[in-house]
């Protein structure tokens, strides 16, 4: 069931100015993939999934999730929270502590009065679903984060919803339990087929997470796309340098080929992915530091290679990572771990021109 | 055997003299023969004091007194607590004061100030009531047990406000929400979750005001007594004060229950507390909770809100302050206002028992708080940051004086003090105060402390600061919002301390409270108005003095 989002407004008033938590935003979030709502924080994501569930009313525009109008300012259409029939899992999960696991997996289906016998077998299998079997009687107070995470997804899935909502759901796990829940979560979803929205702030959370990424920043949407189109092909400036890390450097177009664009700037001259920018227009060119390859045979072509004076260079483990500086430039390296490379060292660099990739200034 | 072991035995010993002896002196006093505390051994006492054929009756009234109480207290809060948090009523600074004020007016001027409202034969409102419809008789009558519920009621709404209303403020609203998006609407949320989320801290609440109601004397006194409607704390004021046969050790045989009930329902408010703390999950994002909107029903709560501050703080004052202008009790009118004096102003002036109980509530209010500060501050530093098992000994002791009914202990303090020099004099009631409320200075600091974060006292003792200096240079200064709220506590308490008083007052130590009851029951309304006058005003100006005082220090 897909969402469709138009025009849709928020604003807050705190010390008489006005806040644009949401900028008139319209986004279609497709049926039975999961879109991850991604932005820094303050962004309006978060805004945006509460406004959806019902929890937030927004001040202009609608809200369709299906073919039910659950939004509109105009119609002055608000169906309340509890009738949109959605799921979702909060930040702190907001599990009931004065309720054990199983009323609170339970708790959907008994507000719409299922049959006990049924309940217990739904409970049952979505306690099987999330690896909790045998977890029933626990108090909700009384198991670890990870579990409780668990407890509320099961919760979210018990009643079958045709949405659900995910507002940050593995931001309170430590590093090592995050990286295992994501993948567990994305195997659920994926067996499921169901309609997720998700709101994250981790560019590697969204990206391992995602069919659909709307990237968002101060209240509006910056650019949707596939984890992929966002990671390679980004449009907008923000979207390059908030998604991985990326060396942002000014250049000017010199030339317009078929399938390339050429640019020149001050590291050097790029052949870079085809952009229809005119020629001599100003542009910044984006080269993320793990597509900076070590050049060590002789160097013969003039383009797309950049010679730099290695400044720093720190062994991470999985590799090294530095700085060099082309003049007054600096770029972020990202090499293999095992490099003798020191500080002082002058080497070649070179960038392949799929890794090019040319936004607006 | 290190410093902070030191410290804490001292603790130990000090808050344990303060708190057990009296205690024990009970004990001593209720099992011993004779009026002394170290006679023979004999059961009589408690024979007598359990076969009195009142005491059924004294009970039953009790029961009713405190549990009616307690129910209003709590389900005021309860009503209270939810409107200023979670629904858009008007003027929310209101609840403020509704929530600190009670505290400036002694439970015991409030409790005259509804007798002269609501009395039989000529109270105020009575007597208006009486001329508008040209009835016969009276329509209230405060003398009864309703009457006593509904103000007790109403005096120990601030304790329960202030349980269930930080609990209802950190209430994470996200688990409401996710009911919602479950499919429950406000209604089934409220009760199947916020309630339920909440039940430790109304539980909590409820206890706490069973036990002040039972401590309770003021309202007994001066609204049951005049009824002939006897709880246990006034039946056990009665046999140590009235007629010829006083019996301490009788009283400490009825006392030794309701102080063991006391102490049972102490722990359990305890544990209701740390129940609740766990239940406790601040969302780690700020989210304000959704604030309901009351639509075509926020101007009549708004309007009960209005007549809960009249009722609390504006009639008993108005109240009082007429009854001191009038020559005797009169419907309001342009008679009453020609015939408008200062009279019972002069005369409570030129009353040396008056000028005296002033003078002595005055100092131990200044002075013993101080002292109880200071004394806090060890304890709840010792509680807060020493933690071995001995400071749990230290938390202990000092939550049992928590328990402690005025009346009763004052008869522990009573054959205490009698074998010493400070018999019968101010110094007595002092160390009586400090005991019987260390807990209302404790407990604001002991919050303070847990906020302090153990690195800022830490560094300073790496870098060369001995532990007083670490005290004096980084905890003190700021503990001042802790400091200021305990002292506050403890000056109002003692300005207006009344059950403790009753038994361990002789002539020359009289306090103001102990002196308004003597007015009280000679009838003196006029001059008992105008001594309460004074009673708030001096409390009043004293809270907002610190309170500047305290804001100063903290830049």
């Amino acid at each position: 069931m897909e969402i469709q989002i138009k025009e849709l407004s928020k604003y807050y008033y705190s010390d008489g100015r006005i806040i644009k938590a949401l900028d008139n935003i319209s986004i279609t979030i497709p049926s039975k993939r999961i879109c991850t709502l991604l932005g820094p924080s303050g962004c309006g994501k978060t805004t945006l999934l509460r406004c959806i569930v019902g929890l937030e009313k927004p001040d202009s525009g609608e809200i369709k999730i299906g073919d039910e109008m659950v939004w509109c300012s105009k119609k002055g259409i608000n169906i309340p929270t509890e009738k949109r029939g959605l799921a979702m899992v909060f930040q702190t999960y907001a599990i009931w502590p004065h309720m054990n696991v199983y009323n609170n997996i339970a708790y959907p289906l008994q507000i719409k009065n299922f049959p006990k016998e049924e309940i217990r077998k739904k409970v049952e299998k979505a306690l099987h679903f999330v690896k909790l079997d045998g977890f029933e009687k626990r108090a909700a107070t009384n198991i670890s984060g990870g579990q409780q995470q668990r407890v509320a997804l099961a919760r979210a899935l018990i009643a079958e919803p045709k949405v659900i909502l995910f507002d940050e759901p593995l931001s309170n796990l430590d590093a090592k339990l995050r990286e295992e829940t994501r993948r567990e979560l994305r195997n659920f979803l994926s067996e499921l087929k169901i309609t997720a929205a998700y709101v994250t702030h981790d560019q590697i959370e969204a990206l391992a997470l995602s069919d659909v990424i709307a990237v968002m920043n101060s209240g509006y949407i910056v650019e949707v796309g596939s984890p992929r189109q966002i990671y390679f092909n980004a449009t907008h400036k923000f979207v390059a340098d908030f998604i991985g890390r990326a060396n942002l450097v000014k250049a000017i177009v010199k030339l317009q080929q078929k399938d390339k664009t050429i640019v020149s700037s001050k590291i050097g001259t790029f052949v870079c992915q085809k952009r229809d920018f005119p020629v001599g227009s100003k542009v910044i060119l984006c080269i993320r530091p793990e597509f900076i390859y070590l050049k060590e045979d002789k160097v013969s072509k003039d383009k797309n290679i950049i010679t730099g004076k290695i400044e720093n260079l720190i062994f991470v483990g999985e590799a090294c990572e530095g700085e060099i500086s082309i003049g007054n430039e600096r770029l972020m390296i990202k090499i293999k771990s095992e490099s003798t490379l020191k500080k002082g060292d002058t080497v070649n660099f070179m960038v392949s021109a799929d890794h090019c990739l040319l936004v607006s200034d | 055997m290190n410093r902070s072991f030191r410290i804490t035995l001292i603790l130990i010993i000090i808050v344990g003299f303060l708190t057990v002896s009296p205690v024990v002196m009970l004990i001593f006093g209720s099992f011993s023969r004779g009026l002394s505390v170290f006679g023979d051994f004999t059961l009589d006492k408690y024979i007598a004091a359990y076969t009195d054929p009142d005491l059924r009756k004294v009970i039953n009234n009790t029961v009713i007194f405190v549990f009616g109480s307690s129910l209003v207290a709590t389900l005021l809060s309860l009503f209270l607590a939810y409107l200023n948090n979670r629904t858009d009523v008007p003027w929310k600074f209101l609840f403020r004061i509704i929530s600190i004020t009670p505290m400036m007016i002694p439970h015991i001027l409030f409790s005259v100030s509804w007798v002269l409202l609501l009395n039989p034969s000529n109270g105020i409102f009575n007597l208006i009531l009486k001329q508008l419809f040209g009835l016969e008789n009276s329509l209230f009558n405060i003398y009864s047990l309703g009457g006593m519920i509904l103000v007790e009621g109403l005096l120990d709404m601030p304790i329960a406000y202030l349980i269930i209303a930080p609990a209802m403020a950190s209430f994470d609203v996200n688990l409401e929400e996710s009911s919602r998006v479950c499919g429950a609407n406000t209604l089934q949320t409220l009760i199947r979750v916020t309630l339920p989320v909440l039940r430790p801290a109304i539980l909590a609440a409820f206890t706490l005001c069973i036990v002040r109601c039972m401590a309770s004397f003021a309202v007994p006194s001066v609204i049951g007594m005049p009824g002939r409607i006897y709880v246990l704390a006034t039946h056990i004021y009665q046999t140590i004060s009235v007629g010829f046969a006083i019996d301490y050790g009788k009283a400490a045989a009825i006392g030794m229950s309701v102080l063991l009930i006391s102490i049972i329902l102490i722990i359990i408010y305890r544990h209701l507390t740390s129940e609740s703390e766990k239940y406790v999950t601040i969302s780690s994002r700020g989210y304000r909770p959704a604030v309901i909107e009351l639509k075509r029903a926020k101007m009549p709560l708004f309007f009960v809100l209005g007549l809960l501050l009249l009722i609390l703080i504006v009639l008993p004052v108005l109240v009082l302050v007429y009854t001191s202008l009038i020559p005797y009790s009169m419907i309001p009118s342009a008679r009453a206002f020609s015939m408008m004096n200062l009279n019972h102003w002069r005369e409570v002036i030129k009353d040396p028992i008056s000028i005296l109980s002033l003078k002595n509530s005055v100092f131990l209010g200044i002075f013993g708080a101080t002292i109880g500060v200071v004394l806090s501050i060890f304890v709840a530093y010792t509680i807060v940051r020493i933690r071995t098992k001995m400071s749990g000994i230290l938390e202990s002791l000092s939550f049992l004086s928590f328990s402690f009914p005025g009346i009763v202990i004052g008869v522990g303090f009573m054959w205490f003090f009698v074998r010493t020099p400070i018999y019968a004099t101010i110094w007595a009631l002092l160390i009586g105060y400090i005991a019987t409320y260390l807990p209302y200075g404790i407990r604001p600091l002991s919050s303070a402390f847990i906020q302090i974060h153990k690195h800022l006292e830490e560094s300073s003792r790496v870098f060369g600061a001995k532990p007083l200096t670490t005290m004096r240079r980084i905890i003190v200064p700021l503990l001042i919002p802790g400091i200021t709220s305990g002292w506050i506590l403890m000056a109002t308490m003692f300005l207006r301390e009344l059950s403790l008083s009753v038994v361990l007052a002789r002539p020359g130590s009289e306090v103001m409270a102990v002196q308004i009851l003597r007015f009280a029951s000679d009838g003196l309304w006029g001059r008992l108005s105008a001594l309460g006058i004074i009673m708030i005003v001096i409390s009043t100006s004293l809270v907002a003095l610190v309170n500047f005082i305290g804001a100063k220090l903290k830049q």
